[in-house]
């Protein structure tokens, strides 16, 4: 077993290195991540390097490889009835009736409603706990298995697997696979996780795990291959670095100039000028922010791995007030938000901000 | 990979039923009406979703069901109702190469199984309907409008045929093929021989074929014709060739032995060759198992030996299933890869041992089946045994002959220990009828695993245990008193035996001396004799118990 953990900075390339890497195998190869618009990029990128996806090479959603290779085999261990796959949750599930303090949930002993609708479709959330359970109660067959199907496992987005999830890692960690894990710790935009199990490492803190539960497991964590942005350019790049100082600062391989580069303060009463004269897209915390209907718009949550020229962020009071003052507090979801935000752009950052002349934001510019 | 086992339940004879296969070579034994080709069917179905010759969604009915299940469940209805029945093979590969069919859902709860499990069982979508025709009652036959049919593997992943990575070729001789057209098992077989690029280049030809014949000038001329004349219609017509499915050259390709379409070929040719095919050397990860079904069928013995030459020559890679009631076949192929099939059940010879595998191998002519699949056998030396044994069977049992009541009588020369030794295996009622050459102490010897101490219960070693003895001599060497001539001149007078053989010596020295040396002559004449003749009490013996 070749094991690694591999920092990726924003826009590095990550998708295409990982394709590049799964094509030099003859071996059976696993591709696994976390969101479905992910799969759907690794897919294309397959096409456009190779101009089909390999038959030694499986991709697949976390939630569809956990069902099939981490659930069906060996299920029997819980329950015979047959599965009808799953169903997304975004809160805790398995809710038994609202009591007098809060919601009352059914215990793992009613194992049927626990983990199950009554179509007998499995929660989201509770499939690792299910997947951990067969491996414990099989004596680790589940990951055996797996091991034995692919001898490759690649896992991308790694920071977004939290909770038990961890857990099935640290299982593959121990077998005969090479397992390679690629994920930008500052890009967990979101977590339908609601585990309580390993609250210490959620919110991205994958290599913490790596170092603390898998020592045995011989993982090398690598913070070089993957640090060098191809999206962003310089300013950008240290812009963003700004966001997570315990990290290096990102590389950049960009070097395009267009006479509007960097990161750019814009006045709101200058905003439709702005977007007249870059038209970039805008990005917004929610739907509820006011922004200028006719330009694009798109929700900071969702622009995660898209690319564009220019951006212009409408950022959120906490946003703001760090910006005036980094060493400010900044919650791990809303840093992460912005973090996504401003490393969409290629050539030019604009950030919303009201400013006078004696307002200094640190790595930014005025617009006007 | 291979399969290791095989687990049928509900389909025809058998309703619970398991067979363990070797890696390479199995022959399946069994009488008429055993099961041996329902084996090889239900392997094939699986594998290839085609049951006598067709898909198996056209072919779902109540006959593939097992009758007792069926009828079991239409009874019920009129009482507590069962669920309806379901057919469910299950096939166990072995050589751990297949991980990815690891799981825990097959009927043996063993989580280390890899393999799949395919089902004829009621859509569950159904229940609605199928609840109105049970409160309707007269349900008379299985609600098989009702049913599905499903390939899943142990880690309940579905399945089609298509992702399995193991092939069977099944062989047989029965009548069920499309009189017209391709063969659809020798098109499979030639596909399976060839590499994906090949089929691609065949169907690339196939297309050209099809656009050089919409181009020519003929069909373009004739094709304007048709338009002229149909005039109600204002869309064009036009003669063309069916653009049909991706595989559209099997349907309309003819394979040929020398130049004759391979299905006007003799039956026992088109055996053969489907055979040799099967067996040939193709691309890399395509195993699978070849199902032969009494290949002995049609063929003369010498194509035959031919055929057992090449399969146990080059069958090393490949399983065979191959069932059979030929002897020569099981022997030469090795009787330690028989699977006898009596009664749906299961009995093997894997502790013979190497030496009379190889008796057997070499010396292929002997009759072990007929052994083997009777209900009682009786082991003699020679012909002249053979005959007095069946007079002898014939006058205590009102002329029938042993054969008619289900018994055998085999000439088995020397080799009745090597007999003997597969008896032990099979535990049929096995009795030996042999001389005791004037030496007891000998038979004893040799005889010491199955008398005694030893006496096995299925069988008995009959031997006259009277050592006569007399002066004649032939040539320098001394007359054996202890066979059966001399025995039979015993029990009966010169007189009579004269009478029989049709001679007329004075002395009995004479007439065993003839006897001696005419001993076929002389027991086909006590055979067809309507004389009653006196039995030694050692054949006898034999024949009563």
């Amino acid at each position: 077993m070749v094991n690694r953990l591999i920092i990726a900075a924003a826009g590095s390339g990550k998708t295409t290195y990982l394709v590049r890497q799964a094509l030099q195998q003859s071996d059976s190869v696993l591709i696994t991540t976390f969101t479905i618009a992910n799969e759907t990029e690794i897919r294309n990128k397959f096409l456009e390097l190779n101009g089909c996806v390999p038959h030694n090479v499986t991709i697949q959603t976390w939630y569809s490889f956990l069902l099939q290779h981490g659930v069906r085999p060996f299920q029997g261990v819980v329950l015979k009835d047959k599965i009808n796959g799953m169903i997304l949750v975004n809160e805790k599930s398995g809710k038994k009736y609202d009591g007098k303090y809060g919601p009352v949930y059914y215990s793992e002993e009613e194992y049927k409603e626990f983990y199950f609708t009554d179509g007998m479709k499995m929660y989201s959330d509770k499939i690792a706990k299910f997947v951990c359970r067969c491996e414990n109660e099989t004596n680790g067959r589940v990951s055996k298995r797996i091991s034995r199907i692919y001898s490759k496992i690649y896992i991308d987005e790694v920071q977004d697997l939290a909770g038990y999830d961890l857990d099935i890692i640290k299982s593959l960690l121990q077998t005969d696979s090479d397992v390679t894990m690629v994920g930008d710790p500052r890009q967990v935009t979101y977590h339908t996780h609601n585990e309580a199990k390993y609250k210490q490492y959620a919110d991205g803190k994958i290599e913490e795990f790596i170092r603390a539960k898998c020592k045995k497991t011989n993982c090398k964590i690598d913070k070089e291959t993957l640090n060098d942005s191809y999206r962003n350019n310089q300013s950008i790049c240290s812009y963003s670095s700004c966001l997570y100082k315990e990290y290096d600062e990102t590389g950049t391989k960009q070097f395009h100039v267009t006479g509007h580069d960097g990161i750019f303060l814009v006045r709101p009463k200058d905003i439709d000028l702005y977007l007249k004269e870059y038209k970039p897209m805008q990005l917004r915390e929610k739907r509820t922010v006011t922004v200028n209907n006719e330009y694009p718009v798109i929700n900071m949550g969702e622009s995660k791995g898209l690319t564009y020229d220019r951006v212009l962020i409408y950022p959120t009071k906490s946003m703001k007030s760090w910006m005036e003052d980094q060493a400010k507090e900044l919650k791990p979801r809303t840093r992460s938000q912005l973090y996504v935000a401003i490393t969409r752009a290629r050539y030019s950052v604009g950030i919303v901000f009201d400013y006078d002349e004696k307002t200094i934001i640190e790595g930014a510019k005025k617009y006007r | 990979m291979f399969i290791k086992k095989v687990k049928i339940h509900n389909f025809k004879c058998y309703r619970d039923f398991e067979i363990q296969l070797n890696e390479g070579l199995n022959i399946v034994v069994g009488d008429n009406e055993a099961g041996k080709s329902t084996i090889l069917e239900a392997i094939n179905l699986v594998l290839t979703g085609i049951i006598s010759g067709k898909s198996v969604w056209n072919e779902i009915s109540q006959y593939i069901f097992n009758k007792d299940v069926v009828d079991e469940y239409i009874s019920s209805l009129s009482a507590i109702p069962m669920a309806p029945p379901a057919i469910t093979i299950e096939v166990f590969w072995g050589g751990n190469e297949t991980p990815i069919m690891n799981g825990d859902e097959n009927s043996d709860r063993d989580n280390d199984a890899e393999g799949f499990c395919f089902k004829i069982s009621f859509n569950e979508k159904y229940a609605v309907e199928y609840e109105a025709l049970i409160q309707q009652g007269d349900v008379k036959s299985l609600p098989i409008e009702y049913y599905e049919i499903t390939w899943t593997t142990f880690a309940r992943d579905p399945i089609t045929t298509r992702s399995i990575p193991y092939k069977s070729c099944f062989i047989d001789s029965s009548e069920y093929r499309y009189q017209s057209g391709n063969d659809l098992y020798l098109s499979r077989i030639i596909k399976g021989s060839l590499e994906p690029e090949d089929i691609t280049s065949i169907a690339q030809a196939h297309r050209r074929m099809r656009d050089v014949f919409i181009n020519d000038p003929s069909i373009e001329g004739i094709n304007n014709k048709i338009n002229q004349d149909a005039s109600l219609t204002d869309k064009k017509i036009a003669l063309s060739v069916e653009l049909g499915t991706k595989n559209a050259w099997e349907n309309s390709l003819v394979t040929q032995l020398d130049e004759i379409p391979f299905h006007y070929v003799g039956k026992g040719e088109q055996c053969v060759v489907k055979t040799e095919l099967a067996l040939a050397k193709r691309s890399s990860q395509k195993a699978g198992i070849i199902l032969l079904e009494e290949p002995e069928n049609h063929l003369s013995h010498s194509r035959l030996n031919q055929l057992i030459k090449c399969i146990s020559d080059k069958y090393a890679e490949k399983q065979l299933l191959i069932s059979t009631h030929s002897s020569f076949v099981a022997n030469k192929l090795g009787l330690g890869k028989v699977i006898l099939l009596n009664d749906h059940r299961i009995i093997r010879f894997s502790q013979l041992s190497e030496e009379t595998y190889n008796f057997f191998k070499k010396i292929a002519g002997y009759d072990t089946l007929r052994m083997i699949l009777c209900k009682k056998a009786i082991l003699c030396e020679g012909d002249s045994d053979e005959l007095v044994i069946q007079k002898a069977y014939m006058q205590l049992n009102d002329g029938r002959l042993p054969i008619e009541d289900g018994i055998e009588v085999i000439t088995v020369g020397v080799s009745f220990l090597r007999f003997l030794e597969i008896a032990e295996c099979i535990g049929t009622k096995i009795a030996v009828v042999t001389d005791n050459d004037g030496d007891m102490d000998a038979i004893k010897k040799k005889y010491e695993k199955y008398i005694g101490m030893n006496a096995k219960e299925h069988i008995k070693i009959c031997v006259d245990n009277v050592v006569d003895t007399g002066m004649l001599k032939i040539g320098i060497s001394d007359y054996n008193y202890n066979t059966l001539e001399p025995k039979l001149l015993k029990e009966n007078s010169l007189d009579k035996l004269n009478r029989i053989f049709g001679t007329n010596y004075a002395k009995e020295d004479d007439l065993r001396k003839y006897m001696k040396h005419n001993k076929t002559e002389c027991g086909l004449k006590i055979f067809e004799s309507t004389e009653q003749i006196a039995i030694p009490e050692y054949i006898l013996e034999a024949i009563r118990w």
